[in-house]
């Protein structure tokens, strides 16, 4: 049975790790970085060809990506999202205000980043993230995936 | 959702079988929307208090990004507010710079738009094509600013960078690719009939409600109303240019499209005149250490229409009152009188084609069918509803994305 | 239609403004009113004069009072910035969204932001804060300041 386990959780792994499921949510942000996660899956850098497939519903997704400083308004929303995902999920804060609040540290209003209402598992910075970065950021967070797979 | 009962359908920036926030709460009989109401402000950061605790410059920063897609409308249209205070005249080269980088700014957005309107209508190929044009004005304005978006270009004073002779033969060489691939989507835009009828009667907006309700940018101007900040209220190098004011008569998405396709050719004309004209000499003005005392009403059209900035001086280093009012807001009332009495299935491309600002993400619609039964949908799911309904109606975007795949020049 | 007939039109309209009108600069006048006057002047800018588009609304906290700017234009691009005051113990204002009704978006922006009572403003949901925030915080006025938490 122990092996059978062992071979499913890889397949399974290797499923999520190949072929991620994202799930885009804006938490209050200017557009910009939403902008160039939606330019990174279009022809010009065509986050697709690594199977990163954007979904509209977190039961489905195994990342979500997140950007914005989280408004108060949003704070909620944002923690029943993640609530809804199922395990193991991961979070991508995109951008300097998903980061550490940007520009917008210190607003009212702002919680100032989206680990200070969810845990997150990778940040990619930049004022906006450019779709490169973005790209960069996936690649190494499932790379991490694979390592940690293999411990 | 045959229903003869009304209905009310919060939609909003939110997941589904969440609660708050919603952006509009349709109230829906049958098919049909019979009321809208509007609340707003999920994305409200309290930017204008911070405005007051922070230093001029650093509020033209922060100023820039209150909207990703057009951070140099709000940088500009702050910087032209605290310059005339100050009583600060920006030299020439910095006023052609601004413009140039506005113009530019103007295309990637309409650009930007007419993906998004395809792609509400589940015309993909048209946001595929149009955002890979994009990347072309994306590419001049990281080559002259250092950022694809959020350009900090502006300085009080004037302009923080230079636009080398190179870059200039680049831009030049740009437009001449762009107008190419806009003559196209023209040709899209007026002989395929199944795309004109799609759009033609949706949105409706007459001349007299755009202007009772405040409607600006192309959503005004699609209704007939001659208003452009650029031409009646000129600032940055506008009043030495010469360029058309692009209005229609459709009074309907259909004429907010041909007005941005419109536009997208006169932005290419002031970009070439800008060019050929760019004066030489300095790039700033002296700024004095302190703002004096003063106050000044700034006004720029971003690409949704006009954005206005007031900022007050108390002679201290930071400003007193800084208020904006960004285009989007002024077009919130027109979208809730188009809504009603249409049908659901409008209701995509009705609000996509104010080019709203608030978010291109993420809106969802949570159906609610008596008090106990809650249902929800999400903005995908709307979107297809509306392409399902549209097919019933005759028109295929499937057969558009084959046809238009097999035709279009790469 | 210049500035300058703008300004000797309302002034001929209005004699209690003769001398009050600023023009510093072109296509831009700034006229401080009484509380009183207010509706009849932007009623006549709008009917008689042209000024047919409200920007915004703008309200300051001055600390002894608060002021409210209503920045008006025209198609020529002319823009009037008419203000007035009310006093910080009684902050009430008089709505124009019968006149403009643009207006609403940017009365109730000032109801929510400074804690000002807009008269005869039709009942709607608060705009632009959350609806958790508490209803008598008003982020825009001076003495607030953000609760560490």
């Amino acid at each position: 049975m122990r092996k059978i386990e062992i071979f499913v959780k890889r397949v399974i792994c290797w499923a999520r790790r190949k072929s991620p499921w994202i799930l885009h949510f804006n938490t209050g942000a200017c557009n910009a970085c939403d902008i160039e996660v939606i330019a990174a899956l279009t022809p010009h850098y065509d986050l697709e060809r690594f199977g990163v497939i954007l979904k509209g519903t977190p039961r489905h997704a195994d990342v979500l990506v997140c950007s914005g400083p989280v408004t108060r308004q949003i704070e909620s929303c944002l923690k029943r999202i993640y609530a809804q995902m199922p395990s193991p999920k991961f979070v991508v804060a995109v951008g300097s205000c998903a980061c550490s609040g940007g520009v917008f540290n210190g607003c009212y209003n702002v919680k100032s980043g989206i680990d200070k209402a969810i845990p997150v598992s990778a940040y990619i910075p930049g004022c906006p993230a450019s779709p490169k970065a973005i790209i960069d950021g996936v690649a190494k967070l499932l790379a991490s995936l694979e390592e940690a797979n293999n411990d | 959702m045959h229903d003869s009962h009304d209905v009310r359908i919060p939609v909003g920036p939110q997941h589904p079988a969440l609660k708050e926030p919603e952006s509009f709460i349709i109230t829906l009989r049958g098919e049909k929307i019979t009321s809208v109401n509007i609340k707003l402000g999920y994305n409200h950061r309290g930017i204008e208090k911070a405005c007051e605790e922070r230093s001029y410059v650093q509020d033209l920063y922060l100023i820039e990004r209150i909207c990703g897609i057009c951070s140099h409308s709000h940088s500009t249209c702050f910087a032209q507010a605290v310059e005339e205070i100050a009583g600060v005249d920006i030299p020439p080269r910095a006023k052609y710079i601004r413009t140039l980088i506005a113009e530019l700014e103007r295309v990637h957005s309409h650009l930007l738009w007419l993906g998004v309107a395809g792609h509400e209508v589940g015309f993909d190929t048209l946001l595929m094509y149009t955002w890979r044009d994009r990347e072309v004005v994306m590419d001049l304005l990281a080559d002259i600013t250092g950022n694809r978006v959020n350009y900090g270009i502006n300085t009080l004073g004037g302009v923080r960078r230079d636009v080398s002779p190179d870059q200039a033969k680049a831009v030049l060489k740009a437009l001449d690719i762009l107008k190419k691939q806009t003559d196209y989507y023209v040709e899209i835009a007026t002989k395929e009939n199944t795309l004109i009828n799609r759009l033609s009667g949706v949105g409706v907006l007459k001349h007299e409600d755009a202007v009772r309700l405040g409607a600006v940018g192309p959503t005004a101007r699609a209704s007939g109303v001659n208003s452009d900040v650029r031409k009646d209220d000129p600032y940055a190098a506008y009043g030495e240019l010469d360029f058309k004011v692009i209005t229609d008569n459709h009074e309907d998405v259909y004429g907010r499209t041909l007005v941005r396709v419109g536009e997208l050719y006169e932005s290419y004309k002031i970009i070439r005149q800008v060019i050929e004209r760019m004066p030489e000499g300095p790039l700033t003005q002296k700024f004095p250490r302190k703002v004096p005392i003063g106050e000044a009403s700034s006004r720029y059209e971003a690409p949704r229409g006009e954005d206005f900035h007031y900022v007050k001086s108390n002679g201290s280093e930071k400003p007193e009152r800084v208020k904006v009012r960004a285009p989007t807001l002024a077009n919130i009332q027109s979208v809730a009188h188009m809504l009603e009495d249409r049908y659901l299935a409008d209701m995509p491309i009705v609000i996509a084609a104010i080019d709203p600002c608030f978010s291109c993400t993420d809106r969802m619609v949570s159906l609610k069918k008596d008090k106990q039964h809650k249902e929800c949908l999400t903005w995908g799911e709307l979107r297809k509803y509306s392409i399902a309904w549209h097919k019933e109606h005759g028109f295929d975007p499937d057969v558009l994305n084959l046809k238009y795949q097999r035709g279009l020049k790469s | 239609m210049t500035e300058e007939n703008i300004i000797v039109s309302v002034e001929a309209k209005f004699p209690q403004l003769k001398g009050l009108m600023r023009l510093p600069r072109p296509r831009r006048i700034f006229v401080d009113v009484q509380p009183e006057d207010f509706r009849n002047i932007i009623n006549f800018c709008r009917e008689e004069l042209g000024f047919i588009s409200l920007s915004t609304i703008t309200g300051l906290d001055e600390l002894d009072r608060f002021s409210f700017i209503y920045h008006l234009s025209r198609e020529d691009g002319i823009l009037i910035n008419i203000k007035i005051q009310a006093e910080k113990t009684l902050p009430q204002i008089h709505t124009i969204t019968d006149i403009f009704v643009a207006a609403e978006m940017y009365e109730r922006e000032l109801e929510d932001l400074l804690g000002v009572k807009v008269i005869g403003l039709k009942e709607g949901r608060r705009y632009p804060l959350p609806d958790s925030w508490p209803k008598d915080d008003h982020p825009l006025r001076k003495d607030w300041k953000m609760k560490v938490e």
